[in-house]
């Protein structure tokens, strides 16, 4: 009990802290959202240039950026604490987190999704490499993927979307459902979403396949040395049996903490991969709210990335004992 | 004519061979032997004989590139040399048994012992329900001599001796007809290698089963075989009753065999202790520690700890070279007084005095040099080399890195002393991988390394415990030369007593934390006093058949006492040794 509240205490220092410097960067460029955003609008409109100083210097004590940075500072973080991400910049006057909130699902599904079957299809693979050194088969494949794991996984996508959509068609070439399909819970607006997700999730998945199983084989090749499989065999154990309860299951406690970890950075890691797609994600989101310098929604977007990143840290935290007894004993082990 | 089947097993001409680049390995040259229902084979030889490998013919475990070429293995009427992989593996466990070498490891961690002794008896099939099972793994744990209740521990909670007993209970779980025991006891003190070796010889008795005991520890085998065979180069040397081979042993490599035990009728002539150099004696001792105690901490919230060293006091004076002795079963502390000794670890109380000074209160200057003149040389000899450089290497560096020698010859000069001091030839030493090199030689050199930076001190923490018996003597030969030669004051950490019998001036015996009794091995071994130590000694195999390995009954009860007494027991002081200073 002590140790998970210690952990909780660790992760709101962990998220202030990062919210501290995601508030302070933005803020250093010379460039005043305002200001832009305002002349932009007048463009658009095609209204006069007069005036805009008094709007701009209105809009300023509005958002509060005419304030001393610690001022700004201090209510920042009195709002983060009530959960209030603020008013954007760019879309104003919606609310930060409404656009957060839209955005979100799209990228947990689809890179949730995806790096679970690449995490399920690499391990499986990589662990069998080693379980079956003879077979064919994974002789030739698991050399393939490792190849597509030197590739950065936005020209596989560029490729995916050449090949399946752009020659043959078979797939939408980007965003992340049909124009003019009712984003209902219907089984159409499903469906229609998977089939949107295929490719971005492909990218994914092909490029990420190689490393899962890279890493798998490392561990299953140690576990493989270990007196316990020796032991297994000597017992004449069953062979599904050796594989996943004395193997796997020893060789597979590290990829799951990359994998906790890979979860924590879905958010950030998507920017390519949802330009690419332009899907309607956070990593689009983020990416646009940065070519504005909208300070408020970039905060936003980046805080939510914080809160990933150091909750799944935490979860790992609380997984760990319970992947590895040893670590249950609990305190620091000494010789 | 019927042919008679055997009960036991029989082995006829068995040959295997290892194909490898540089050619083919005769591992095992025609070996014929037979095993009895009941009977104790014992396999002797070392690293390289061809003991294991045999072993795991049977057990139908030669992998490519090995490959049984010849001979035949009959288990009653069953062959185990012409089965497929697939059936050999449907008959370990059923039919044949190993209990492995190195029970630390042997243990699946992420598993329960509990499911562990179960799913052998799973995957063979066994007839039998959950609940039947569950009473089944109680009943066998019991056998064993634990507790039913370990069932629902992890590996991880259980000392050396619980585990190896675990893996006797996965051993037994389906009545075999063959046990074959590799080395069983090999990661065990004494106490709990009799413990576990008499439950063992207890189940194999209630089983009827036939057994093969694998080592190269004389002693074990003199208390354990009825039989025993002699394996050198995959050959058979010799093969007789137990008595025969150590009364009468017909080959020389088997006298050597038995000879290389260290045994308390045979303690070679050493240089008693005396001051050499009556200039130095007045300098401050070579290390001194002052009411030193180590308590461990689990966690923040653990406010009493488990103190691993009671405060300790002693001193040892400079220009007389000694070797003392500190002996004791794993937990009793003597490797926490290593780490303590070397400065690896700070004492929770009091000093620890490196020529006078504090170890933890020195410049940075001051601690190269303490780190020159305390040397250490450890267990594992394999693990204290870094396997991407030459051996070379490891040895240049400190000599670099202390100032010793800087030119390139001067530095090759050193090196090739120090092999020549423990007895290595420098051209088939210096130039290669750790890994070229035997145990036994990785662990010369570490000595050597230790002594080509002059230290004052060296502590040795079990330097001879993994390597083969006939090597032991060698290495040990090397740790008096030091001292008698180059006046190197020796601190030896071990757990068994005949080596420390063998080269020790002063022995200092450590129970739980505290030193229960000290003075010249003599005393302390042969006339042991205290019931700790007079249990360590009775805990020894003694490499003669008629000495029985009884232990002692009065000692263990005496000792129960002594710990539910609350207060300890003062330390018993035999004798004192000039220079030594003990403070008890």
């Amino acid at each position: 009990m002590v140790r998970v509240l210690h952990r909780l205490v660790l992760m709101v220092l962990v998220i202030w802290l990062a919210a501290s410097i995601n508030f302070l960067l933005p803020r250093m460029t010379d460039r005043d959202p305002i200001e832009e955003r305002l002349a932009q609008a007048l463009g658009d409109s095609g209204g006069s240039a007069i005036g805009i100083e008094e709007m701009v210097a209105e809009y300023q004590s509005k958002f509060g950026t005419d304030q001393p940075l610690w001022k700004q500072y201090i209510s920042m973080m009195g709002d983060i604490a009530q959960f209030d991400l603020g008013v954007s910049i760019n879309y104003f006057p919606d609310r930060v987190a409404t656009h957060v909130m839209a955005a979100l699902p799209w990228s947990i599904a689809l890179l949730g999704t995806a790096t679970l079957i690449s995490f399920v299809i690499g391990t499986i693979l990589g662990a069998l490499t080693i379980w079956r050194r003879k077979s064919a088969w994974l002789a030739r494949i698991v050399p393939l993927f490792m190849i597509l794991a030197a590739i950065p996984f936005y020209l596989v996508g560029l490729v995916l979307v050449y090949v399946f959509s752009l020659s043959l068609g078979w797939f939408p070439p980007a965003r992340g459902y049909g124009v003019g399909v009712n984003m209902d819970w219907s089984w159409t607006a499903i469906g229609n979403v998977i089939y949107h997700a295929i490719l971005p999730a492909m990218s994914i998945v092909l490029a990420a396949i190689g490393i899962w199983a890279l890493s798998m084989r490392g561990m299953m090749v140690t576990v493989q040395g270990e007196d316990y499989m020796n032991f297994a065999r000597a017992k004449g154990l069953s062979n599904r049996r050796m594989f996943w309860r004395y193997a796997v299951r020893n060789a597979i406690t590290p990829q799951i903490t990359t994998l906790v970890l890979a979860f924590g950075t879905i958010v950030g890691g998507a920017i390519l991969v949802e330009r690419v797609f332009v899907y309607p994600g956070i990593g689009t989101l983020l990416y646009n709210s940065v070519l504005l310098v909208d300070y408020f929604l970039i905060f936003g977007c980046v805080f939510i990335l914080i809160l990933t990143v150091a909750v799944s840290l935490m979860i790992l935290d609380l997984l760990y004992p319970l992947l590895d007894p040893r670590i249950r004993a609990g305190g620091e082990q000494h010789g | 004519m019927h042919a008679v089947v055997s009960r036991g097993l029989t082995v006829k001409d068995l040959s295997i061979v290892f194909e490898t680049d540089d050619g083919v390995v005769e591992a095992v040259r025609g070996i014929s032997f037979d095993v009895q229902p009941g009977e104790r084979l014992g396999f002797v030889g070392e690293s390289g004989s061809g003991k294991t490998t045999t072993a795991l013919s049977l057990m139908g475990m030669i992998d490519p590139p090995g490959r049984v070429v010849s001979g035949s293995a009959m288990l009653g009427d069953l062959d185990l040399l012409t089965l497929s992989p697939r059936e050999h593996a449907a008959r370990r466990l059923v039919d044949i048994a190993y209990i492995p070498q190195g029970a630390m490891n042997s243990l699946n961690p992420v598993m329960r012992v509990g499911e562990q002794v179960e799913d052998g008896m799973i995957d063979h099939g066994a007839d039998l329900n959950k609940a039947a099972r569950k009473a089944r793994v109680a009943e066998l744990l019991r056998q064993v001599d634990l507790d039913p209740s370990v069932a629902r521990l992890f590996p991880h909670e259980l000392s050396g001796g619980m585990k190896q007993r675990v893996a006797i209970a996965i051993a037994i779980a389906l009545n075999p007809k063959l046990l074959i025991a590799d080395e069983p006891t090999s990661a065990l003190d004494v106490i709990s290698q009799r413990q576990v070796m008499q439950t063992l010889r207890r189940v194999q008795d209630e089983m009827g089963a036939s057994l093969i005991l694998i080592g190269h520890d004389m002693g074990l085998m003199a208390q354990f075989a009825d039989r025993i065979m002699v394996l050198r180069r995959g050959l058979l040397v010799e093969a007789g009753p137990v008595r025969q081979i150590f009364r009468a042993p017909q080959d020389a490599y088997t006298r050597e065999l038995i000879d290389s035990v260290p045994a308390l009728e045979r303690r070679p002539a050493t240089a008693p202790p005396v001051v050499r150099e009556a200039s130095k004696a007045a300098e401050p001792p070579v290390i001194a520690l002052e009411g030193v105690s180590k308590t461990y901490k689990r966690g923040l919230f653990d406010r009493k700890g488990n103190q691993a060293l009671k405060p300790l006091t002693f001193s040892m004076a400079s220009g007389t070279p000694m070797i003392v002795s500190v002996v004791g079963q794993s937990g009793s502390g003597k490797s926490t007084l290593g780490s303590l000794l070397l400065g690896f670890i700070r004492p929770s109380e009091g000093r620890v005095l490196a020529q006078g000074r504090d170890m933890h209160g020195l410049s940075a200057a001051e601690r190269r040099e303490r780190y020159r003149t305390v040397q250490a040389v450890f267990q594992d000899p394999y693990a204290a080399y870094n396997p991407f450089y030459k051996v070379d290497h490891g040895l240049a560096e400190p000599l670099r890195n202390f100032g010793v020698a800087t030119r390139r010859d001067d530095i090759l000069a050193k090196m090739r002393s120090a092999c020549e001091l423990v007895g290595l030839d420098p051209d088939q030493t210096i130039h290669r991988f750790a890994h070229q090199l035997s145990g036994g030689q990785r662990q010369r050199l570490m000595v050597g390394r230790a002594m080509m930076l002059g230290p004052k001190l060296l502590v040795a923490d079990e330097p001879v415990s993994m390597v083969d018996a006939s090597l032991r003597s060698s290495i040990l030969g090397n740790l008096r030369k030091m001292k008698d030669d180059l006046g190197v004051a020796i601190i030896y950490i071990t757990h068994d007593l005949a080596t420390a019998y063998e080269v020790s001036d002063y022995v200092l015996v450590l129970y739980r934390g505290r030193v229960v009794e000290a003075g010249d091995p003599e005393r302390v071994i042969k006339e042991p006093q205290h019931p700790y130590t007079r249990l360590l000694v009775a805990s020894i195999p003694w490499p003669d058949p008629d000495r029985h390995w009884h232990g002692d009954d009065a000692a263990e009860a005496e000792l129960a006492a002594l710990d539910g007494a609350g207060a300890p027991a003062p330390c018993l002081v035999r004798s004192t040794l000039p220079g030594f200073t003990l403070k008890v």
